[in-house]
């Protein structure tokens, strides 16, 4: 029996995994990118930046100068090695990318945090900064500072556990990395199945066509009550509402009286089925810890009165791309507002509106470098002065109180997995660690 | 206009006029047919609508019912009641809408509060005041929907069997222009729907159909008459400027629970097909009317042959005698009244003619008669003197010698005397006999009259007559020939000298009147009878014991030749007035 035990234990080489998901397989944050790329640093369950492309990192001028050594012996899927050169055109061509809904919306690219990258010896990076960047190795852990290359073919070549090995049939099949520097993956392949409704997934799941599914997390509850075997992160989305400060919003009281009208309970309890957490800040509160500072409340006689008698223009709002309930929560919003006397108008998810119900993901888990991403994706220009809560908290105020950016809820991310999964966990970043993972009885 | 003319005239009005009459009369029977046609075919669908309102409402309350009934809605009943959370109901409503096959359905708490809502389920939480119509039969409800839209549909409200607190069941089916268009409409028949969400009319409220194929603003009065009414409105309606476009329409106010409109439905038969007819009816009018005139032009043609033309030869023939052509004549074709009345005329120019013969020759022995009489007249005197020398120069032979002498010389001189008399006489009627030719020229008439009273007034004043010249100050040109003229105003004066033996006032005038110059010659005499003033201007009459009777005939014949007229009237003293009107020259014309 303990043999047999052990046996059951011990993990599988080889087997193919299939997962599904409601969006594009080659999305900037989606889970292809991390199985074919790295990144020069990773996080660790804590937060804090380990070893990955760089082996070892040192900072010098007051945190303005990072030399990054590279690891050696490391190979692209092509087989050519991976070069100091390589790094820089990646890391230099990254800011060039835009992110995100600004990628969809053709959005200028996202600054980043340093003005200098070159090569400083065979297996050396230096990066300056014009300020000083304590998280930068915390920072790099993001895949949009992922290490890749083009090959002759115009295809993208990484270093990760898979390579692409094609795409059909609305699938993107990703085989193992034999030589990957991580060590060979023990699944042989991943099919990544795209564009599929949840419920598409479930079914999938309860009948064996697919292993790992998502989870929204308004549909958890369901799922705990359908016992699957649900992967859960920490909150990682912030569901947040920009407002546009021009036009109906260009004066900062109307956007306050907005703030102040948004209903979050309602969103909570309801819409999200008590999943994640409430809250007014940009950091969510097991990381930044005074997220509670900032008042989640809804104050409707206030929002009125500084509303005042301003004549109803239409004000039109939209919701990012990404399913029914987003759409329905930013539909709850528009009651909200019109309740405080603005008149809403809804227009189709993704079109550019007065009035933006977005999802915002959060790679990072230290507090500073995850306020630095927060400001970034949502465009705010805040310098933050200093690493400790205080001086997080002091930028952070200083951001909300423009009533530009409106934080609504914590959402955590969730996979389901199916029975023959083995030892599948996710990653800071809320993404299966299929590199990891193993098939109970390979086929 | 000419008879001819009447007649036809008389005859295209009477046919068009029948024409139009009778077109008029089978438009509006047509009219009326078709109209009595719309009404039944209205009605019959309005009752076919209402049947189909009242199924739907059926058909909705009796999914509720089944619904509410259901395992599913009374377990989530139970839940609730025994603390669970609506919040896991969220999405509820709108599996079961389309389970149950509904539009809308909302789930509303006790408290009156939206559960769950399938066509706005961001609006959980919100009241729901409908609740209150639980358990009565379907009626109309305005919904509003999430992208700022309204909709109007059938709805009822239920409670959860055995639910307790109730947990109510708000369901509905949409009444939208797609769902009109399920309804079996016969051809030409259209429907729509009218949603009453403005207090002014919105074209943008009608479904699409009536935007895509008319102007929607066409049946704004209808549809402001029945929903401020509330009763049905019908009347005609042109979409376009075209009338084959126009329809009957009827507006149907559909009214909610609390009696007020929140609809129209508007039910509208095309005229195309009476309009056709009438445009049929009135094309065969104007083809028979024209075909009407033509006939008219023909009548009148042969009528006017018949009746007109003998009536024209009569008309003409009267001009002719009026003339002067007492020969002319009519030609007599017809034995009708016509035919009768042209022989009597010519019966009559025939006496006329003869008549007037008879007169010529009678006043012609008249005149001779009366020139005979003057002539015995005139010679009589000079010829009794002369008798008397004769004889006394016959006695005087006895005489001696020196008394003969005496008488001789005496009787021979009276005899050269009367010889002389005689032939004066003689010469005055060779000169009414010889009047010359006028030898014209431009004078002015003023003058003429200076110069006769001129030449007249120590005479005048001799006699004792006062003489007074009234003259416009501006010229009267005429053509004339002077000395005529100076003869004839001559004897007017010596007229007028003659009629005054014991004084008087004469009065010579010369002004324009119209286009002519008038010389007026005005004594205070005894004046003139009716019977003189009418012979006056006969030859040879005369009123004076010595008189010719030539003077005014002299003056007739003058003035005549100047192409004047003379008249003779009562003067304003009592005496006679002669007038004399010599036509003007105008101006820049001379003789």
């Amino acid at each position: 029996m303990a043999l047999a035990a052990s046996a059951r234990t011990r993990p599988h080489y080889g087997g193919t995994l299939r997962i599904e998901i409601q969006g594009d397989a080659w999305a900037p944050d989606s889970l292809a990118r991390r199985l074919v790329l790295n990144t020069l640093t990773d996080l660790s369950d804590s937060g804090t930046a380990q070893p990955a492309l760089a082996i070892a990192w040192s900072a010098q001028n007051n945190d303005q100068r990072w030399d990054f050594q590279l690891r050696p012996q490391v190979r692209f899927h092509d087989g050519t090695p991976l070069t100091a050169e390589d790094v820089v055109v990646s890391l230099t061509s990254a800011c060039a990318v835009p992110m995100g809904s600004a990628a969809a919306s053709g959005a200028p690219a996202v600054a980043c945090p340093w003005n200098a990258v070159y090569v400083a010896g065979p297996s050396e990076v230096v990066i300056t900064t014009p300020a000083p960047q304590p998280d930068l190795p915390e920072l790099l852990a993001q895949t949009r500072f992922s290490v890749s290359k083009q090959d002759d073919t115009g295809q993208l070549e990484g270093t990760g556990p898979f390579r692409v090995a094609g795409f059909s049939g609305g699938a993107l099949t990703l085989a193992a990395n034999d030589d990957c520097w991580q060590g060979r993956p023990f699944l042989d392949s991943v099919e990544i199945f795209t564009h599929r409704a949840i419920r598409d997934q479930w079914l999938d799941l309860s009948v064996g066509r697919a292993d790992v599914v998502q989870i929204p997390p308004e549909m958890l509850g369901q799922a705990q009550q359908q016992h699957l075997d649900i992967l859960v992160s920490q909150p990682l989305d912030l569901l947040a509402l920009t407002l546009d400060a021009q036009g109906s919003f260009a004066d900062p009281a109307m956007r306050q009286a907005a703030a102040l009208a948004v209903d979050r309970a309602s969103l909570y309890n309801v819409i999200f089925q008590k999943q994640g957490e409430i809250t007014a800040s940009l950091l969510p509160e097991p990381l930044s810890g005074y997220s509670f500072l900032f008042s989640t409340d809804r104050d409707l006689m206030r929002a009125r009165t500084l509303r005042g008698g301003a004549p109803a223009r239409p004000i039109t709002m939209s919701a990012d791309p990404g399913g029914g309930t987003l759409q329905l929560a930013a539909e709850r919003l528009a009651l909200n507002l019109d309740e405080a006397g603005f008149a809403v108008q809804m227009a189709p998810p993704g079109t550019p509106s007065t009035l933006d119900l977005r999802i915002v993901h959060l790679d990072e888990a230290s507090p500073l470098a995850a306020l630095d991403e927060m400001l970034t994706r949502l465009g705010q220009t805040v310098t933050v002065n200093g690493t400790d809560p205080h001086a997080l908290w002091l930028a952070e105020r200083t951001a909300l109180q423009n009533y530009t950016v409106v934080p609504l809820l914590w959402l955590p991310r969730a996979w389901a997995v199916g029975e023959r999964v083995r030892d599948l966990r996710l990653s800071p970043h809320g993404e299966p660690q299929l590199a990891d993972a193993s098939l109970e009885a390979a086929r | 206009m000419t008879l001819r003319q009447k007649l036809l005239l008389m005859f295209s009005i009477t046919v068009v006029g029948i024409v139009a009459a009778v077109a008029w009369t089978v438009s509006v029977r047509v009219r009326r047919v078709f109209e009595e046609m719309d009404r039944e075919q209205t009605a019959a669908l309005v009752n076919q609508l209402q049947r189909e309102f009242d199924q739907r409402g059926s058909d909705t309350a009796a999914a509720l019912d089944r619904m509410a009934s259901s395992d599913a809605l009374r377990r989530i009943a139970f839940e609730l009641a025994n603390g669970g959370d609506a919040a896991r109901y969220l999405t509820v409503a709108a599996t079961l809408a389309q389970e149950y096959q509904l539009d809308d359905l909302e789930l509303v708490g006790n408290d009156g509060n939206i559960i769950s809502s399938a066509q706005w389920p961001a609006r959980f939480g919100y009241p729901e005041p409908v609740i209150f119509s639980a358990g009565k039969p379907a009626f109309l409800k305005q919904e509003q929907l999430p992208d700022g839209s309204e909709e109007i549909g059938t709805f009822a409200v239920r409670s959860v069997s055995g639910s307790s607190p109730p947990l109510y069941i708000v369901g509905g089916r949409a009444l939208d222009a797609a769902t009109l268009r399920t309804f079996p409409v016969p051809a030409g028949t259209q429907v729509y729907l009218y949603r009453n969400l403005t207090a002014e009319f919105d074209p943008g409220n009608f479904g699409a159909p009536v935007q895509a194929v008319s102007s929607a603003t066409a049946y704004r009065q209808l549809v402001d008459q029945a929903r401020a009414s509330g009763q049905n409105a019908e009347g005609v309606v042109y979409p376009t400027l075209r009338r084959q476009d126009s329809v009957n329409a009827t507006a149907i106010p559909l009214k909610g629970a609390n009696g007020g409109v929140l609809a129209v439905l508007v039910v509208s038969n095309s005229r195309r097909g009476m309009v056709e007819v009438q445009n049929h009816i009135r094309a065969i009018a104007y083809g028979v009317a024209g075909i009407g005139i033509l006939f008219a032009v023909v009548m009148s043609l042969w009528i006017a042959a018949r009746v007109s033309r003998p009536i024209e030869q009569l008309a003409r023939a009267a001009s002719q005698v009026a003339a002067g052509d007492w020969h002319a004549r009519v030609e007599i074709h017809t034995r009708d009244e016509v035919g009768v009345l042209a022989e009597t005329f010519n019966h009559m120019t025939e006496q006329l003619a003869e008549q007037r013969e008879r007169l010529v020759q009678s006043e012609r022995v008249a005149a001779w008669r009366e020139l005979a009489r003057r002539l015995a007249h005139e010679l009589k005197n000079p010829l009794f003197p002369l008798q008397i020398t004769v004889e006394n120069m016959t006695r005087a032979r006895a005489l001696p010698p020196q008394e003969f002498d005496e008488v001789f010389a005496e009787s021979a001189a009276t005899l050269r005397a009367e010889i002389e008399n005689l032939k004066a006489i003689i010469a005055r009627f060779s000169d009414f006999s010889k009047m010359p030719k006028p030898q014209v020229e431009t004078i002015d008439a003023r003058d003429a009259v200076r110069r006769v009273t001129a030449l007249y007034e120590p005479a005048l004043r001799e006699k004792r007559i006062n003489l007074r010249v009234p003259m416009d100050k501006e010229p009267l040109l005429i053509s004339a020939d002077p000395e005529l003229l100076h003869r004839a105003l001559s004897n007017l004066v010596l007229n007028a000298m003659d009629a005054m033996p014991e004084g008087g006032t004469l009065t010579v005038s010369a002004a324009q009147q119209g286009d002519a110059a008038r010389i007026s010659v005005a004594d205070s005499g005894a004046g003139l009878t009716p019977e003189e003033c009418e012979r006056l201007f006969t030859p040879y009459y005369t009123t004076k014991q010595h008189g010719t009777g030539l003077g005014l005939a002299i003056v007739q014949s003058v003035v005549a030749d100047h192409h004047g007229t003379i008249a003779v009237e009562r003067g304003e003293n009592g005496g006679a007035r002669f007038v004399i009107d010599l036509p003007l020259l105008a101006a820049g014309v001379t003789a």
